[in-house]
């Protein structure tokens, strides 16, 4: 098997970068956003995603949650149409047109039928342009957005996600709510709503990003005759510093009525422009990667500590943690956490064996396909690549990369970034 | 182990089913092909193969009849326990060496157990087909229920019940419910099984269990992918033609009396934050045919915001955060029309429950306007184009519904809710929707002891 595994290997790497297709077609419209378009003609679907520089980052620090309410009310009126006549007019033809924020950008999803394309693009561009947001509508959004995070608060995971956040960036607006907190969301109001929308909302720094039944000549001027208006606002944003959080390993505690505790260890970590990042991804996914991995084999197979427990690389735009993670029974907490602080030192300690090795970037590299099989899965990629300025011959670099990775590579990366002494540690449960 | 290769051969019952089955949504233009090559093999096993060549991969997915309908009280849980153990090794292949061995060929694998069936899918690059048909044939007679691996992984699945049932508010009063609403029928307890049981069951039953329902005659094998239907064939032949028929299973004989009288229950959380309330009635499952108007009505109630339940509850009386309508048109048995709503503080879940039943009233008096229906149904209709895109989303529907007897009841689906008027919704709202005949459960929040005081 191993051998068979090698072979597998050495032939996708002798594949030239230039045997692949492009992932997509980028090109810089006139008023400076990027527009890529990834055609996929096979079904007639089609997924259009507009992302801003709106994300939670940018809340201001006496106005947490403001990027999030603003995205969730952008979609409940335009100065055509009332959020109930969006809603019925985009679900009659079984569409959907959502908006969400995440921490590096706020993002307007379009998800329609091919035959109804203009008609999605009419709603789609109408949203991002010309937003009302109906005071009633974003009191609505606030009562809910604080029922939501209240309800939030009965899922473990969340509880101690929430906890570790400000541990691992302390100094940083990663370490911050996203959503904000139930009281910072019920100080907000819809001028400041309104006031981040027209800073936030603007084409330089915007991605476009069209995938599925089309052409790109189609959708561009379908696109450019709709986003003729888009004003760009004087003057650019601030930037957004690079996280460069000190490590600081403490621990915390929050007592839950539950029979079974949440742990999650963190630290902050490194991106992809780090040219330790390959070795590291390999290294955390020897680590607690997969149903194969060494925290998966000591943990859940060989002692039936836990159900779920793995480790992982988060990169973000502006910063990046490591995250390991585990639920098990209250009385068997302190075994566990030991087991996984073992099986962390040991990565730096000594050399993981080749077949590891070979494993963990056999599957890093061969799997690539499955990361891109569906329209949406496209979108997301292309946009994520786009946005942490990857480069759209990511795919070919990341199995590049991956492919030269050696044993010493993860040694040395795994005693830097994976030392349990590293690690804040949160425990949510009794 | 496979011993012999290519002794028993094929029927081949069809080749090609070129299906126009779905009409896209609103205007019934552009209709989405679908092609089918199904085989049953000597042995009983059933393949479905889909050809799709967008992308160099494979879905392959290996069906059993068989979930926690199918066990008994005292021994729940043995269908979900016994899916941990199909990964714990066969004599060639220890343990996590499937897991390794998929791995290391850049697939991911899982598995599934619900209420009717169990099922293991890989998703991979297409050229290793041979190796996850290999090793799905090897387990599927060649499991080596070890009765330490069954002690350590007992440990695992009591976990994965505290996470999903004990201290998931949400999933602790979907159990109850359940059981307030069953009586005889086997959906009364958790695919999961009882704790009690899960520590209880042993190596003999497993083993009983696993003779009884891992045999190719109670089996779907389904690929869809780039691959040739006919290749697939030769090499599903390859791999599970040696493997001999079973007895046929026992079939499931309890069936639910009909409920009379209305049942409760309160569940009280310290764990939860807010409220929910559930009320459900029985319906029949796709073989009645009242099954498509349950199906849209369920749609109509709870897909988008545009939908009844939102636009009312969530949107016009602003008294829940969250609202719905389930409906499981595909189950073996006929389950549960099952409405849920999560009170904003502020509002009673007595008030939200009665806040339901109105909605429930108004169905039944006033016919739903021909927009909402067309609504519903196009959304639909879109949702099913959508699956087009996605191989493994693919496998998945045609063998929810091959589960149910064939997966050409899939080319009935969209034709039957296409007939369905707006007097077919109302009847089968006053049909089911009985008030003295309802099962309401409620999950109440309490205060830890410290912030009682």
């Amino acid at each position: 098997m191993r051998l068979r595994a090698v072979i597998l290997l050495l032939a996708l790497l002798a594949v030239p970068a230039s045997a692949a297709p492009p992932l997509a077609h980028r090109e810089v419209l006139p008023n400076g956003a990027v527009l890529l378009v990834a055609e996929r003609p096979a079904i007639p679907i089609v997924v259009v995603q507009i992302s801003v520089p709106g994300g939670s980052v940018r809340d201001p620090d006496d106005a947490l949650g403001l990027a999030n309410l603003t995205a969730d009310s952008i979609t409940r009126g335009t100065t055509v149409r009332s959020g109930p006549e969006l809603d019925r007019v985009i679900e009659f033809v079984g569409g959907s047109l959502e908006a969400g924020a995440g921490r590096d950008s706020a993002t307007l999803f379009l998800s329609v039928l091919k035959k109804d394309l203009p008609l999605g693009l009419d709603l789609l561009t109408e949203v991002l342009l010309h937003p009302t947001f109906p005071a009633e509508e974003v009191t609505r959004k606030i009562a809910e957005i604080q029922a939501g995070l209240r309800r939030s608060e009965q899922n473990p995971g969340t509880v101690a996600g929430r906890a570790l956040g400000p541990m691992i960036f302390p100094d940083h607006p990663y370490g911050r709510p996203s959503a904000g907190t139930i009281e910072s969301v019920g100080k907000l109001t819809r001028e400041q709503v309104v006031d981040f929308y027209r800073t936030h909302y603007r084409p330089d720094g915007a991605i476009i990003v069209a995938v599925g039944d089309i052409t790109i000549p189609e959708i561009r001027s379908a696109l450019m005759q709709r986003l003729s208006g888009w004003p760009r606002p004087a003057g650019t944003l601030p930037p957004i510093p690079k996280s460069s959080a000190p490590v600081t390993a403490e621990t915390r505690a929050i007592t839950r009525d539950l029979s079974q505790t949440t742990v999650l260890l963190g630290r902050p970590s490194i991106r992809q422009d780090d040219p330790d990042y390959f070795a590291l991804s390999v290294a955390t996914y020897v680590l607690g990667g997969g149903s194969a991995s060494r925290l998966y084999t000591r943990v859940r197979e060989e002692r039936g500590l836990a159900y779920s427990v793995y480790a992982a690389v988060q990169p973000a735009r502006y910063g990046s943690s490591c995250v390991v993670s585990l639920q098990t029974r209250n009385d068997s907490v302190a075994q566990a956490v030991q087991l996984v602080r073992d099986e962390m030192a040991r990565m730096g300690r000594e050399l993981v064996t080749a077949a590891e090795l070979d494993s963990a970037k056999s599957y890093l590299i061969g799997s690539f396909p499955l990361r891109l099989d569906t329209s949406g899965k496209v979108a997301r990629f292309v946009a994520a690549v786009e946005e942490n300025g990857l480069g759209l011959d990511y795919p070919d670099r990341y199995k590049d990369r991956i492919g030269r990775v050696t044993v010493a590579d993860v040694q040395r990366v795994a005693a830097r970034y994976l030392d349990p002494a590293s690690f804040d540690a949160v425990m949510v449960g009794k | 182990m496979i011993r012999f290769f290519g002794l028993f051969g094929f029927v081949l019952s069809v080749g090609l089913a070129a299906t126009a089955l779905a009409q896209s949504a609103g205007t019934g233009s552009s209709p989405v092909k679908l092609q089918v090559t199904e085989a049953t093999l000597d042995n009983g096993l059933r393949v479905l193969v889909q050809e799709d060549s967008r992308n160099p991969i494979v879905a392959v997915q290996i069906l059993y009849r068989v979930g926690s309908r199918n066990e008994l009280p005292g021994a729940t849980g043995l269908a979900h326990f016994l899916e941990h153990l199909m990964f714990k090794g066969t004599p060639t292949r220890g343990r996590g060496e499937i897991s390794r061995v998929i791995e290391r060929s850049g697939g991911r694998e899982n598995a599934f157990t619900t209420k009717d069936m169990t099922g293991y899918f890989t998703n991979i690059v297409a050229d290793r087909l041979d190796l996850v048909l290999q090793i799905e044939a090897d387990r599927m007679r060649n499991l080596l229920l070890d009765p330490a691996e069954i002690d350590s992984e007992r440990k695992v699945v009591m976990e994965e019940r505290r996470m999903r049932s004990d201290d998931d508010p949400d999933g602790a009063v979907y159990e109850a419910m359940s059981s307030l609403a069953f009586k005889a029928s086997p959906y009364r307890w958790p695919i999961i099984g009882w704790m009690t049981d899960i520590e209880r069951i042993n190596a003999t039953e497993l083993r009983a269990f696993y003779d009884t329902y891992y045999r190719p005659n109670n089996a779907v094998v389904i690929v869809v992918g780039d691959v040739k239907a006919t290749d697939v064939l030769a090499r599903v032949r390859r791999y599970f033609g040696a493997i001999p028929r079973g007895a046929t299973p026992p079939s499931v004989t309890a069936i639910e009396p009909t409920q009379i009288d209305e049942r409760r229950l309160v569940l009280r959380r310290e764990s939860a934050q807010l409220p929910v309330v559930n009320i459900a009635w029985h319906v029949p499952n796709h073989t009645s045919p009242d099954a498509p108007a349950l199906e849209l009505l369920s749609q109509l109630l709870s897909e988008g915001r545009a939908s009844r339940l939102y636009r009312g509850l969530v949107y016009e009386k602003r008294m829940v955060l969250g609202a719905g309508g389930e409906y499981s048109y595909s189950s073996i048995d006929p389950s549960l029309f099952w409405f849920y709503a999560t009170p904003l503080p502020g509002n009673t879940p007595e008030a939200v429950e009665q806040a339901l039943l109105d909605e429930v009233e108004r169905l039944k008096q006033e016919p739903v306007p021909a927009e909402e229906l067309e609504r519903a149904r196009n959304q639909i209709e879109a949702s099913f184009v959508w699956q087009q895109d996605s191989v493994f989303s693919r496998s998945s529907v045609l063998g929810r519904f091959e589960i149910l007897g064939s997966w050409r009841l899939l080319e009935d689906y969209l034709p039957r809710l296409r007939a369905v008027t707006p007097a077919d919704v109302q009847r089968v709202a006053r049909t089911y929707f009985a008030v003295d005949r309802k099962n309401v459960s409620i999950l109440l929040p309490v205060p830890a002891p410290a912030a009682a005081r």
